[in-house]
């Protein structure tokens, strides 16, 4: 079992922004749909359309990201569609309170009685849900690449710069470091343990059981970092760590993409408050060739 | 047992802070690559007992800084992205059990024991109810969706996990410290 970083140097655009910039744009893109509360597609695909261009210019290949694609589909189709959809809630209340089309009903029966009701799914809860996967995806997307194609180096750097303590900053920077060490302690006590016959892929008994049975694996290595804790404690006492404010090796500059980025992220979150509170664009409603072509 | 002062942010926060946010994230990871048996969408994480504890054992800060970038990392590790919310009810839930720290003094007495355990499930309550709900604003879902498709899997699968792994990790650490005379 080896601990890979997903990061890969790329050469991309993505990649040579500075980390902050990442950080700052993302929060603005979320923040532009939630804190104006967006639901009109008009401003939602727009937005999804920059997050999409992002991420495609990201380069990074499917087979790296599929696992945390499929993950997001299931979350976002199964759990938060499909309530959408259903309930229509989780939005605005327009969504519930709109005079809409039923396009079919969903049964929701007590087994082996009559007894139940039927929920109608409208035009307006698909359009919701539609929007609802949009929106998300949006957002996710801007956040799914950040492993692949941000340095785990510069993290501790880049917290530091956004006005995280060195305390803070240098916790982040050590939790890198320490993994790789961490993973290989976990590997050896694997190794040790199943040399002694324990059998990780045979965790028999109920779940209490198995979750006992996870201790000889978990319990050795947490107690030794402990132990390296107490050293490296001394070794940073000694250098007299937290006694005065600290240098740090890596500089971050920004370039004017950085400038271009969060410029442009700035711009999206301030349009998108003005559209909808100073135009009362924004709110949601179900455009009328939605429901034509769901209608027929 | 160490330093009892609850809020104190030095070295020892640092170092600690950093050690159980890697566990963490390492055991976030590998039981990602072998998954725990688990019924329905109730997922079970051993991880968060070693949060639990770094937050027990090392107070606030500590839990704190292990849950959010220990999250992160895992996250990292899977390649899932960087969700803050998650991160942060990850650290708010390894920070609530550090409050006691004070309190907490013979790691290898049935109250201390059961006392860490239950401010832990007060801890996941508090962390995992902060990130079910924030997701209302950030992903749009309901109160519905967040109670009952994201805390109520997450509160049950943390809980029985510390239930069974707190008790484990604290008598364990009771020995180690003693060995080590600090």
């Amino acid at each position: 079992m080896l601990v890979t970083w997903k990061y890969r140097p790329r050469n991309t655009f993505i990649q040579r922004l500075d980390p902050r910039t990442r950080f700052i744009f993302m929060a603005c893109i979320i923040f532009a749909l939630t804190i104006p509360e967006i639901w009109d597609y008009r401003i939602i695909l727009p937005l999804f359309l920059v997050s999409l261009t992002l991420y495609l210019m990201a380069r990074i290949e499917w087979k790296d990201v599929r696992r945390a694609w499929i993950y997001i589909f299931i979350l976002v189709f199964f759990i938060v569609g499909l309530n959408g959809m259903l309930s229509g809630r989780g939005g605005p209340s327009s969504v519930v309170d709109l005079a809409s089309p039923v396009v079919f009903e969903v049964p929701f029966m007590v087994p082996g009685t009559d007894w139940g009701w039927m929920v109608p799914v409208t035009v307006s809860k698909l359009w919701f849900a539609l929007n609802q996967i949009t929106r998300m995806i949006c957002m996710a997307i801007l956040a799914i690449p950040i492993p692949y194609t941000m340095d785990p180096n510069i993290y501790g750097t880049a917290f530091k710069r956004m006005g995280a303590s060195d305390n803070v900053s240098f916790t982040m920077d050590l939790a890198f470091r320490f993994l790789p060490t961490f993973a290989r302690d976990l590997t050896i006590t694997i190794d040790a343990q199943r040399a002694r016959g324990y059998e990780m892929e045979k965790l028999k008994g109920g779940l209490i059981a198995k979750i006992r049975r996870l201790a000889p694996l978990i319990i050795p290595v947490t107690m030794q970092s402990t132990v390296t804790g107490e050293e490296v404690i001394d070794a940073m006492d000694l250098r007299a760590f937290g006694t005065a404010p600290r240098t740090w090796l890596k500089d971050l500059k920004y370039a004017p993409r950085d400038y271009f980025m969060i410029g442009l992220g700035v711009a999206l979150f301030v349009t998108c408050c003005v559209l909808k509170w100073g135009f009362g664009i924004g709110g949601f409603f179900v455009p009328e060739f939605f429901t034509n072509f769901i209608m027929g | 047992m160490n330093d009892k002062s609850t809020w104190e942010f030095g070295t020892r926060q640092v170092v600690y802070g950093a050690i159980g946010a890697a566990l963490y994230g390492v055991f976030s990871w590998a039981t990602n690559i072998f998954p725990l048996p688990a019924a329905g969408n109730v997922t079970f994480r051993p991880a968060v007992a070693v949060l639990i504890f770094f937050g027990a054992a090392y107070g606030p800060w500590v839990g704190l800084l292990a849950g959010f970038i220990g999250n992160t990392l895992g996250d990292m590790l899977t390649g899932w992205g960087f969700y803050w919310n998650w991160s942060l009810g990850n650290g708010l839930m390894g920070m609530v059990p550090g409050l006691v720290v004070g309190a907490l003094n013979d790691f290898k007495a049935r109250p201390t024991i059961m006392k860490a355990v239950g401010w832990g499930t007060l801890g996941i309550a508090v962390g995992m109810l902060f990130a079910s709900l924030t997701e209302m604003f950030v992903g749009g879902i309901d109160l519905n969706t967040a109670l009952v498709g994201y805390f109520t899997p997450a509160f049950i699968g943390n809980f029985v996990v510390t239930a069974i792994l707190l008790p484990i990790l604290m008598i364990a650490f009771a020995g180690v410290a003693a060995r080590r005379g600090r």
